[in-house]
């Protein structure tokens, strides 16, 4: 087991809440202040409830954060020429012109918590033996969150840029990230003399072109599926072994290069990424090597490397949106005309989604003669395939995600080619070479409801549905609790509904009620004469209020 | 003949009219000054047909001054959707009107056959802002930067005048024109 699967196994008991606030404070919501002040236009130019875009605010992102048409027309600060245009001409005796923002294209962001956690939170206190006093979940809490930063523009040409980064969180200086860091080359299908806006291409850090953003969700809390990492049952006690240890998750974002063309306002909208493979988790700052530092650096190590293997993963979305008006100007229109002013389309939108990936393990083998362990490497392709949709009609929005993913299982033999029980201790036995067992699979998928109910006020209803029997069995393994990821069924379900109220365009009040996935601190079964299970589920509810503005 | 009595005609109103002018203290921007209805008296609406415009996100002109009766002509001339809605005229909450949405390059017309503050907004783009002042006559006139005003041609007589700014109270004042007259405002919020 990597250090990283292990670290997933111990997010239980009294790490609980701690790792589940992690995951609340990585969402990552984004409004562009910045683009207000370039523009002098309000945040609801391109927002519904900040930072959920409507129909404007995707076809402005689509452009390159441009406008879709005119967009000089539109500025207020005017461009700061890094060259005439005129030296067009010239070129390729010289630098080809470009253009900065006339302001520094900066919005900042910052948000605070309030949380009421249920009663059950104390459950687990049970599971702390003397002469250990288990960590203290207070019932009522105040909490920072992110002050983060972040810029984004044009530099002339159709190059878009983005940087977004987390200065501090949880009130910690540099306990934060870079969230997004790109740079997209709009419409470079001009070269090629390809229909407009048929071929795009992004370069850097980014969010994979998921059906709906994690890191600029409206939601406090993320969405579980994308948080679903697949890693395999590793329990002796139970016949399923599966030797599949992957961190990759949704919900980070990934580091490649991205090919993306259509609009997401209407009609085919496809993106093709190819990314670094990381599937142990293993940061890039923290993958340094004396002996082979990256070529940014020298005796330090550089940068360090993002990925940890030569493959590298390939994501590939395709989606159509059916503009649903009956008016063909309205209904190609950015914009749907309605009597009373322009307004979101009534659309249905389909899409699909694949990822393939290779991730890769490496294990001490069996010493040889000499005295020496070889070390061997273990493949075990994966696969994510999804579905979505979204349904809107004005200011009422269904949408939902189903995805499955499945990992080869590579499952480690001795000599004589024996299983050897997961997990594998460094101290032995050790590995002679692997054997493909039944592959890990979960699904899941999450449905959401918002509904606009003044331009002001945003109802949300959400559930999430999270199925992996290897949560679970892993869970059961510590035989004492069921973490929050390996609940009290194989299969964790959680309802959040919500009200979202801006006080200003800028400013959101957000309150979020969970109902949390059944878990257990009695599991009863020995697992040989009996089967594993959990009993006596409870459930660990919260309730969460965010209050966050950007400027 | 009959030219002659045209000229005299128009010797005898211009020397029974005059010059309002003063100056409006109340910040940036531009006021408007206009007389308030005189009694016993209606004009006919002008056959001019001012035009608000909606170009670069703003409303252009900021401020149209125009006298009851007129049409005014909306133009979008940006290459994004608009719409032009006013909740209110003068704080009437009744007379509020919402003229939809329509495509770049093409207008609309509507007639103000009441006096008041229009504010006009735009539904999709909420930092819009712009007025139409209708004045109850063609007594009307808007303000330079420096807040100087001038109303030409108003008839000799004494007539209530009001100044509006953006942002604060309508102020009102008794003027007699007898010839060129003079009247400063100080608006306060």
């Amino acid at each position: 087991m990597s250090m990283s699967s292990a670290a997933r196994f111990i997010a239980s008991g009294s790490l609980l809440i701690p790792l589940l606030s992690l995951l609340l404070l990585n969402k990552d919501s984004k409004a562009i202040p910045a683009f207000s002040r370039q523009y002098g236009t309000s945040c609801t130019t391109c927002h519904l409830d900040f930072p959920k875009l409507n129909d404007f605010g995707k076809a402005f992102k689509d452009a390159g954060f441009k406008f879709p048409k005119d967009d000089e027309s539109f500025l207020k600060v005017a461009p700061v020429m890094l060259g005439a245009p005129a030296q067009k001409d010239v070129w390729p005796h010289s630098v080809w012109p470009g253009e900065i923002p006339g302001m520094p294209p900066i919005g900042l962001r910052m948000n605070n918590f309030f949380q009421f956690t249920g009663k059950a939170r104390t459950q687990f206190d049970a599971l702390a033996a003397p002469p250990n006093v288990p960590g203290y979940i207070p019932a009522t809490d105040f909490e920072t969150g992110f002050f983060s930063i972040f810029t984004a523009g044009n530099f002339g040409s159709d190059i878009a840029f983005w940087v977004d980064d987390d200065i501090s969180v949880a009130g910690d200086n540099g306990a934060g990230g870079l969230g997004d860091g790109y740079l997209k080359f709009v419409n470079i299908g001009r070269f090629l003399k390809l229909p407009k806006d048929t071929l795009s291409l992004r370069a850097g850090q980014f969010e994979l072109d998921l059906p709906f953003t994690q890191a600029r969700s409206i939601n406090l809390s993320p969405y579980d599926i994308y948080a679903e990492s697949n890693i395999g049952a590793m329990n002796a006690l139970v016949p399923v072994q599966q030797n599949v240890a992957n961190q990759f998750t949704f919900a980070n974002a990934a580091k490649g290069i991205e090919l993306s063309g259509g609009h997401t306002y209407g009609g085919y909208h496809y993106s093709v990424a190819i990314v670094d493979q990381n599937t142990s988790g293993v940061s890039q700052s923290a993958n340094a090597n004396p002996y082979v530092p990256s070529a940014t650096g020298g005796a330090n190590g550089g940068v360090g490397f993002a990925s940890d293997s030569s493959f590298k993963n390939v994501y590939a979305r395709f989606s159509y949106r059916f503009n649903l008006e009956r008016d063909t100007v309205s209904r190609n229109a950015v914009q749907a005309a309605g009597q009373t002013g322009p307004r979101d389309h009534t659309y249905l939108s389909l899409g699909t989604f694949y990822m393939n990936g290779n991730s890769l393990q490496r294990y001490f083998g069996v010493p040889t003669t000499g005295g020496t362990q070889p070390i061997l490497s273990v493949h075990e392709p994966y696969e994510r395939l999804g579905g979505d949709f979204s349904f809107n009609y004005r200011t009422f929005n269904l949408f939902g995600v189903y995805m499955y993913g499945r990992d080869n299982n590579m499952l480690p033999v001795d000599a004589t080619g024996a299983l050897i029980p997961l997990p594998l201790s460094p101290s032995g036995p050790y590995p002679a070479s692997f054997v493909s067992g039944g592959r890990a699979t979960f699904n899941g998928g999450f449905v959401e409801a918002d509904y606009l109910i003044l331009p002001w006020i945003m109802a949300i209803a959400r559930w999430d549905g999270v199925h992996s029997e290897a949560d679970q069995i892993n869970a059961l393994a510590l035989a004492t609790n069921t973490s929050y990821f390996g609940a009290f069924q194989s299969t964790r379900y959680r309802f959040t509904p919500g009200m979202q109220f801006l006080i200003h365009p800028n400013i959101k009040a957000s309150f979020e009620y969970q109902f949390r996935p059944q878990q257990a601190i009695t599991i009863v079964g020995d697992g040989v004469t009996t089967p594993l299970s959990a009993a006596d589920a409870f459930r660990v509810n919260t309730f969460l209020v965010g209050l966050e503005f950007v400027y | 003949m009959q030219r002659l009595v045209i000229v005299f005609l128009i010797a005898c109103l211009a020397l029974s009219a005059g010059n309002l002018t003063g100056k409006v203290a109340a910040g940036k921007g531009n006021s408007a000054v206009y007389v308030e209805a005189i009694a016993g008296k209606t004009f006919p609406p002008p056959a001019t047909v001012p035009v608000m415009d909606q170009k670069s996100l703003l409303f252009q002109p900021h401020i149209v001054v125009v006298q009851v009766g007129s049409t005014v002509e909306f133009l979008n001339s940006d290459k994004v959707a608009h719409n032009i809605f006013w909740p209110a005229v003068s704080g009437n909450k009744k007379m509020g009107h919402n003229m939809g949405t329509w495509p770049s390059g093409e207008k609309r017309s509507f007639k103000f056959d009441t006096p008041g503050v229009v504010p006009l907004l735009c539904n999709v783009h909420p930092e819009m802002s712009g007025y139409i002042i209708v004045s109850p006559t063609p007594y009307f006139a808007l303000t330079d930067a420096d807040g100087n005003y001038k109303i030409a041609g108003v008839p000799n007589g004494s007539y209530t005048v009001s100044a509006w700014h953006e942002g604060m109270k309508i102020q009102s004042k008794p003027v007699n024109v007898n010839g060129d007259a003079t009247q400063d405002f100080a608006l306060s919020k």
